[in-house]
């Protein structure tokens, strides 16, 4: 994610430098300073910067914001005192088990939040750091309420310091920054992205949304918790206010705004400003009400002012440097598109089987009736065109299939078996792949990302793998050749063209290797030059198999490539039939041309 | 058995404060698509006002809402010209965090001003109660109600029977309609979002009476106030009632059946439990902010 | 009275609307006929106001009206019923209408005049003016959007696919109202996609295709044409050349 400073060598190896330097400096520092005022000031800006790196892979990857994230702080401390002082041992030992506990307890908010967006996982969130200070204040017998856990005192020498903590906050944030790292690389990584970009899309072709957001938030606390669990030992005392406080959450999320959120680094160099400033609040100005003041005000200056962040500011400042004077990529003729590999292309025409049949759909919209008991099949090896005036439904229609909406009566099949009640993923693992009206690639991700999105099943060993498998490169090369885009193949889709993406949305979607593709409209607000490519592209798959169902407004595209044609009237499928009888069908003229609607004479006429 | 039409007669009393309380986020979302996270500090705020101005002047909280609601009507067109505004076009998460970081200024700027021990106004009335027949209910909690009601019915009026309010509820329904009969969108904006805050205002008086209050109460009035959402959905004034009622008994009844430490908790755990097995909320809640055409 | 020169308009990077001349006379019936995505609902937001033209000029009874906001444009007599829903639909029939003098609120006397006026037009907002607006049918709900459009008894009114979505009695009921206004002596506008629907009901017919004005004339003279037939379902007049042709 720190793109353009990877890309320029220069920059690069500044960065990697500057990074290692302060690295070196960070491990060292204990032993050559013995000034526990700084120490303790590193802990904390540890502290706070595992919460940030955790924090940043739900909430700048995926998108979701967590306010409760030092719930994780608090569940680590009181597992590591609880245990210690009940069970015994040295807290150390317990670390471990604090990371677990925050885990679990994230993923069971996953599940509680797992049929929920935006706005509502903020609220689980804040709610679930709070009644978890409910908790620790009201069962005493546990916790102790607010008279709170006291901690046996560490027994290593003195003339060690704090070094313990020090160093094993140091390896969690290590940890943490790996595990930002290698998720980034990997298919959770990808999955992540595409949700936060856009959500629906994601599911359209192959995320299981709700295990990537568990995963995303259990990874995002798994580290913290430990971390809060050295946080309890260190300062000996845990109590319900300071461990469930609000304000650390809001430390770390403006940590992640602030360096920068998405970024692997960001978040990291936020905490190292945002720590000192809580130190001299808490020094200069007597912590409390002025430490409110500086975080809460900062909170919203930063998103009025600085809204992307450090890093991303800085990024976007070389790379307009760099650009400046050379051509745009972008806006280019069209590169060369090649034929696909592979069996000769021969036209197969339909096989007479029904790959999708849709049976008296109904969904209606605050009481306007979008599909009224619409019904009607593809033939699988068809190209089969979806028309109809605008409003007669093919858009929901093409949403119920695609399981982006629910119907609210009927039936929906695919290749012999019952779709309407599956996920959007589990339809495209069925082989059904779609593109959207207004094309929705995942603009953040470069090209080559984007293309290979898409998966075809679920596994638990397919999330580990790297985003960007060789195989799948070279498949993804092999689709992007045959869309004319390969050129593009590491440009960011944000810098596409409407027409260029929609050849990205298509090779993404042939990605999926879907026996069926719904395309909305792939001829919309595009150039004639590649609405041809568009058709000749569509022809060519077809011969080798697919079969598509097209919903388009221009009807020479229509006429010329689809047979059949089916016709949507308000809410219903009217017709259905070869172009040429669709062309002379006066249910069709009516409905499309105007309904024969007898006014005795032009009403307007002087 | 008295003691359940007691508890219930307290709850619906309690959630006649909730509801005002609530209406001013829900109009507020449903103009701007804004959850304002800040309006718990901005009641606790109200509240400090009112426990001024009773204090020092002797002014009784209750009747202090026709001062507390105009100041708060001019705070809340100051928040919307300086930070709301300028984010208009941005993700509703920007929003919630940008009114966040507000509510932590406001609660530090109260304990700056008024400190961080815990107040409460009290009128003579604040001790009595009203005796129906061994059911009793506390005077302050009924003429709290009663203001509670009457401020709520005065929006419903200025929502109803005027232009502005009309205009209002036109740009909830639908900003480019509105548009385009003349409704200007971020006049009719800023104009919501003072309305709201205002009658937080208003609520924040009744508050200063009823409650023990100190800067850091208004998080568990955050929490009320998106139960209350979670319940009752967002952008319609029934919504906010019917939720706040809910809200108002569940609370009452864990006092009286389980315990008054634990009743903290049932904003919270109304939360997840509605969102768990209807996320759509109990009343078809707006929550998702992408539902697709 | 109402004349477009050289608009040029669009949202985002690129125009829609790509120099568009138009002209409307007093007391006539246009109808704006076109594919998908020809730019015939821009040309109505760029004359309300709702989309700012980036060149050309709209004059509107002898006066420059691009640029300005949507309220000033109605105050001079033009209003439009948008596309599909722009509707309030909280709000009661009753309110709905008078929403559409928003602009004259303060002339309490007038509006009561006005609408009784429209109700006579329209007997639904009579009849059931206490009614949801949400709960109407499609048709109801085009009436009262035009009843609304009439509150500020304008000279123009601009209506964006008045036929959108409608069932065949439905239209009935449009065309209807349409016809009303027309008595009532207003000037209209009309976007249709619904090509005999929109030009048997007008006096002039313009087609529109890829954000520039192909054909204006009388509306049966571009309804006879038989160009319109091809447009619709033949090859298009000017570039998108057949697919076919490419392969063959």
């Amino acid at each position: 994610m720190t793109g353009a400073l990877e890309r320029t060598g220069l920059d690069r190896r500044l960065w990697r430098g500057l990074i290692a330097v302060a690295a070196l400096l960070l491990v060292t520092y204990p032993l050559f300073f013995d000034d526990l005022f700084y120490q303790n000031m590193i802990i904390l800006s540890l502290i706070l910067a595992i919460g940030a790196v955790g924090l940043n892979i739900i909430m700048g990857y995926a998108g979701y914001i967590s306010l409760g994230q030092s719930a994780f702080i608090g569940l680590g401390a009181y597992t590591v005192g609880i245990a210690s002082t009940r069970i015994g041992g040295d807290p150390f030992v317990w670390i471990p088990l604090a990371g677990v506990i925050a885990a679990l307890f994230a993923a069971l908010l996953g599940v509680i939040a797992m049929r929920t967006r935006g706005f509502a996982f903020v609220i689980i969130t804040i709610a679930a750091l709070f009644i978890l200070q409910i908790v620790a204040i009201n069962w005493d017998s546990l916790t102790q309420g607010t008279s709170g856990i006291t901690v046996p005192l560490p027994t290593w020498d003195i003339s060690i310091q704090n070094w313990p903590f020090y160093y094993t906050l140091i390896a969690l944030l290590g940890a943490s920054l790996l595990l930002s790292w290698w998720i980034r690389r990997t298919k959770i990584g990808t999955g992540l992205l595409a949700i936060r970009e856009d959500e629906d899309k994601a599911a359209t072709v192959g995320i299981d949304t709700p295990v990537y957001k568990i995963i995303g938030f259990m990874a995002s606390a798994v580290f913290l918790g430990m971390a809060g669990g050295v946080y309890g030992y260190y300062i000996a005392f845990i109590d319900p206010i300071a461990m469930f406080d609000i304000v650390i959450s809001v430390q770390i999320i403006l940590a992640v705004i602030l360096g920068g959120r998405g970024t692997l680094w960001g978040p990291v160099l936020g905490a190292a400003t945002i720590e000192p400033l809580n130190e001299l609040a808490n020094q200069e100005f007597g912590g409390g009400n002025s430490r409110l003041l500086i975080f809460g005000g900062l909170l919203v200056l930063t998103i009025l002012l600085l809204p992307k962040g450090i890093i991303p500011s800085v990024r976007d400042f070389l790379e307009r440097r760099a650009k400046r004077g050379r051509a745009a990529l972008v806006g280019g003729r069209l590169g060369e598109r090649r034929a696909l590999d592979g069996k000769p292309a021969t036209a197969t025409g339909g096989t007479g089987q029904n790959l999708l049949e849709v049976r008296g759909l109904h969904k209606h919209f605050e009481g306007v009736r979008a599909l009224d008991g619409c019904s009607f099949a593809v033939e699988a090896g068809t190209i089969t065109g979806l028309i109809g005036p605008n409003g007669s439904g093919k858009t929901t229609a093409f949403n119920l299939i695609g399981g982006t909406m629910g119907a609210d009566a009927g039936e929906v099949w695919f290749d012999g078996e019952r779709i309407d009640r599956l996920p959007p993923w589990r339809r495209a693992y069925a082989g059904l792949g779609r593109t959207f009206q207004i094309t929705r690639v995942f603009t953040d991700m470069t090209v080559l990302e984007n293309v290979v999105a898409p998966l075809r099943s679920f596994s638990w060993r397919q999330l580990r793998a790297g985003a960007v498998s060789g195989e799948e490169a070279a498949r993804a090369d092999d689709l992007l050749a045959f869309a004319g885009m390969a050129e593009y193949r590491d440009e960011r889709a944000e810098a596409l063209s409407f027409g260029q993406r929609k050849l990205v949305e298509l090779a993404q979607v042939l990605m999926l290797d879907p026996k069926l593709i719904l395309l909305d409209e792939p001829a919309g607000g595009i150039n004639p030059t590649l609405i041809a490519r568009i058709a000749d592209m569509i022809r060519e798959l077809n011969a080798r198999g697919k079969t598509f169902l097209i919903v388009e407004h221009n009807m020479p595209l229509v006429l010329g490539l689809c047979d059949p044609v089916l016709v949507l009237a308000s809410g219903e499928c009217i017709c259905a039939g070869a172009p040429d009888e669709i062309q002379r069908d006066p249910q069709v003229l009516d409905a499309y041309l105007g309904a024969d609607f007898k006014l005795e004479e032009p009403v307007g006429a002087p | 058995m008295t003691e359940f039409i007691q508890a219930t007669a307290f709850g619906l009393l309690i959630g006649g404060v909730y509801a005002l309380f609530a209406s001013g986020l829900t109009l507020i979302f449903g103009v701007m698509k804004v959850i304002n996270i800040a309006h718990g500090a901005l009641l606790i705020l109200g509240a400090f006002l009112a426990f001024t101005l009773w204090e020092q002047l002797g002014i009784d909280p209750l009747a202090s809402i026709v001062i507390t609601t105009p100041a708060m009507f001019v705070l809340g067109w100051l928040i919307y010209r300086t930070m709301i505004g300028p984010l208009r076009s941005a993700p509703l998460s920007s929003t919630v965090l940008l009114t966040f970081g507000l509510a932590l200024v406001c609660e530090a700027v109260m304990g700056l001003a008024w400190g961080n021990n815990s107040r409460s106004a009290r009128p003579s009335y604040f001790d009595q109660s009203f005796d129906l027949s061994g059911i009793v209910l506390p005077k302050a909690q009924v003429y709290a109600s009663i203001v509670a009601v009457l401020v709520l019915a005065l929006l419903w009026l200025f929502l109803n029977r005027t232009w502005t309010g009309r205009a209002i509820r036109a740009a909830s329904a639908n900003v480019q309609g509105a548009a385009l009969v003349g409704v200007n969108i971020a006049k009719v904006s800023a104009l919501t979002f003072a309305v709201g805050i205002a009658t937080v205002g208003a609520a924040g008086s009744m508050v200063s009476v009823l409650y023990p209050f100190l800067p850091g109460s208004h998080y568990i009035w955050i929490a009320r106030v998106l139960s209350i959402i979670v319940l009752g959905g967002l952008g319609s004034l029934q919504g906010a009632v019917i939720g706040a009622m809910l809200l108002g008994l569940a609370e009452v009844y864990t006092q009286t059946y389980i315990s008054t430490a634990w009743a903290t908790a049932v904003p919270y755990v109304l939360i997840f439990l509605v969102l768990f097995f209807r996320p759509q909320g109990l009343m078809g809640t707006r929550l998702r902010e992408d539902v697709a055409v | 009275m109402l004349h477009l020169d050289g608009v040029v308009a669009g949202y985002g990077a690129g125009d829609v609307l790509q120099g568009v001349d138009l002209t409307v006379d007093a007391g006539s019936v246009t109808c704006i006929v076109g594919p998908n995505g020809a730019g015939k609902s821009t040309v109505l937001r760029a004359i309300s106001g709702l989309l700012r033209p980036r060149e050309g000029t709209i004059t509107y009874e002898g006066r420059e009206i691009h640029g300005r906001p949507p309220e000033e444009i109605l105050e001079l007599g033009a209003t439009q019923v948008p596309q599909s829903d722009g509707l309030f639909a909280n709000l009661s029939v009753r309110e709905n209408v008078l929403m559409g003098a928003y602009i004259a609120r303060r002339e309490r006397k007038l509006i009561e005049r006005r609408y009784a006026e429209v109700a006579e037009l329209f007997p639904l907002v009579g009849d059931r003016p206490d009614e949801r607006a949400g709960n109407l049918s499609g048709g109801q709900r085009r009436s009262v959007e035009f009843a609304r459009s009439l509150m500020l008894d304008p000279a123009l009114v601009m209506l964006d696919e008045p036929s959108v979505g409608l069932d065949p009695k439905a239209l009935k009921v449009v065309a209807a109202a349409i016809k009303r206004m027309v008595e009532a002596g207003k000037t209209l506008l009309v976007v249709e996609q619904n090509v005999r629907f929109g030009l048997r009901m007008s006096t002039h017919g313009v087609v529109m295709e890829s954000g520039r004005v192909l054909m204006h004339d009388r509306a049966d003279a571009v309804l006879n044409n038989p160009e319109m037939t091809d447009l619709f379902f033949g090859g298009t007049p000017t570039k998108a050349p057949s697919p076919t042709a490419s392969r063959a």
